[in-house]
């Protein structure tokens, strides 16, 4: 599949940089490699085409059916990042969870 | 309450948030505002230097005087004409949305608001000077029928767009060409609206739209915006979003922030000129003391408290990831960390303690013991004490957050003392039941 291009997204892409550095590091940890960038909302949709899929942080859930709507032209999933996992900014978990994303559109 | 309840009300909160989210509209003037952002900091930094407090020891009378008339400019091309930047932004995004030519769509809309604005003044002791512009109509006095008239203009502008009334060029003609003929109609169309709109107005009503929208729309609705109950609800409303993990503010301020700005525009206004300012509560009263404060629902407070005073390992987690991005007023790590989100046995202080703080700041500035925000803007990831000063020019500002801080620190304690104990006996009940194990 080569390298993974992940994209994350909240209102200004502020508390999802904290995640993306945490997720790089369990990433190279791991040995694999990985594109992982954040956005505010307003700019996801014209980011998405570039990404395998799409996060968006749990306090903008309300976005997802029409952020879905958007990422379907891609054939790209788009799903809420599990709370607790960003609350804690568990690089790992979230990195789990895209990667389950992504297996799902295989 | 118990957790289906919390469910429950989930299940209702989240669509109207999401259609508050992704209306049209909102989303369209949210985006607006946006593109006067970079200008106002520009001008607020020259404010900021003119007004500096130590400014009149260091410097003569006259040299200050050089030192406004030449940074003046600033606010004036930037702030002063807010209107114009939201009028255009509105126009471009509003296009944008529909899918037709957008940069079209902002210049119409900037046409249609000039086509109903007076090009001439009263002035005092020379009578009505024609010719010109009147600055306060293109800021804060001409904010609500510039929103009117874009809104208006450039749904007009798409309508006749879409239903392909346009001039089309033969292939090979370039296409900037093509595409400013493909407006002719479009835009002739829709500025016949407006001059026929202000034709009517004047003539037959002897008056202009500006003062007639300001009169019976703006100062009604900002009014309304500058008062106290009307903010604690909205602090309310923000606060129970959050809780049910939404973004409070996004949802909120997309209705509140044309009064907010309005009402920081006129303080500024008044500022610049007499150094008072008529309102309280403003876009920077939110932005300084309701997020200002380690994020929304003050929570600086919270992690200090948790840094000094707790014991549980649970809890001692949070402050790690949450304090560096808390100084900076991104507060995510103990919203989802904590975590608040549903959390019953934090509910009351989430919502009682920033209403307090904020009855509190209201009072202490609208009995003058603190001076309020002057209306420059100040970023809101500006961390707190620094944004308290420069939001107000006081050192008065910065001291009202750190009382403020302790009111949250005050409120909160009990809660997280009582969620402590529970994890420590949790956590040394854990730590017992592997060694009975092995004895």
């Amino acid at each position: 599949m080569g390298v993974k291009k992940i994209l994350l997204a909240c209102s200004s892409g502020m508390s999802t940089s904290l995640l993306v550095t945490k997720m790089q590091q369990y990433v190279k940890s791991i040995g694999d490699e990985a594109e992982i960038w954040a956005v505010g909302q307003d700019q996801a949709k014209a980011e998405m085409a570039k990404a395998d899929v799409v996060l968006i942080g749990p306090q903008m859930s309300f976005l997802k059916s029409e952020l879905q709507k958007e990422a379907d032209k891609y054939d790209v999933k788009v799903d809420v990042i599990d709370m607790v996992a960003y609350g804690m900014a568990d690089g790992k978990k979230v990195y789990e969870q895209a990667l389950r994303l992504m297996g799902e559109n295989q | 309450m118990s957790q289906s309840m919390f469910d429950k009300l989930s299940h209702v909160l989240v669509p109207i948030a999401g259609k508050l989210n992704n209306n049209r509209y909102l989303q369209v003037l949210r985006d607006a505002f946006m593109l006067a952002f970079p200008f106002t900091i520009f001008g607020s930094i020259a404010v900021v230097i003119m007004n500096l407090p130590f400014l009149d020891k260091v410097m003569s009378e006259g040299a200050i005087k050089a030192l406004q008339a030449a940074l003046g400019v600033a606010p004036q091309a930037t702030m002063n004409i807010m209107t114009l930047f939201v009028v255009f932004g509105i126009g471009y995004y509003l296009s944008r949305s529909y899918e037709v030519e957008s940069i079209f769509g902002g210049a119409i809309a900037l046409v249609s608001f000039l086509m109903v604005t007076p090009f001439s003044t009263s002035v005092e002791g020379k009578g009505i000077v024609e010719n010109v512009l009147a600055l306060d109509r293109l800021g804060a006095k001409g904010m609500f029928l510039g929103m009117i008239v874009a809104f208006l203009s450039a749904e007009i502008y798409r309508f006749i767009v879409q239903k392909n009334f346009t001039i089309k060029m033969p292939a090979g003609v370039p296409p900037a060409v093509a595409k400013s003929f493909s407006a002719l109609i479009p835009a002739v169309s829709t500025l016949t609206v407006f001059l026929a709109i202000n034709i009517i107005v004047t003539q037959v009503f002897h008056t202009n739209l500006h003062d007639a929208i300001y009169k019976l729309v703006q100062t009604p609705l900002v009014g309304l915006g500058s008062g106290i109950i009307a903010t604690l609800i909205a602090i309310f409303c923000i606060q129970i979003l959050w809780f049910f993990g939404l973004h409070g503010q996004i949802i909120v301020n997309s209705v509140m922030d044309p009064i907010w700005n309005t009402l920081a525009l006129e303080n500024l206004n008044a500022y610049t000129k007499t150094g008072h300012v008529p309102h309280v509560i403003t876009k920077q009263f939110i932005d300084t003391y309701t997020v200002g404060m380690g994020g929304t629902g003050m929570t600086l407070a919270v992690v200090f408290a948790i840094l000094f005073f707790m014991k549980s390992k649970q809890m001692r987690q949070v402050p790690k990831l949450a304090i560096g991005p808390g100084i900076f007023n991104v507060n995510e790590p103990v919203i989802f960390g904590l975590p608040i989100v549903m959390n019953p046995l934090i509910l009351f202080p989430w919502i009682i303690a920033p209403m307090v703080v904020t009855l509190v700041t209201y009072l202490a500035m609208s009995s003058g013991l603190v001076p309020p925000p002057t209306g420059v803007t100040v970023p809101w990831t500006v961390p707190i004490f620094i944004n308290g000063i420069l939001a107000t020019n006081s050192l008065a500002g910065g001291l009202l957050q750190l009382v403020n801080f302790a009111i949250v620190l005050i409120i909160w304690f009990p809660f997280l003392k009582f969620i402590d104990r529970m994890n420590v006996r949790k956590e040394q009940e854990a730590e017992e039941t592997p060694q009975s194990q092995s004895a």
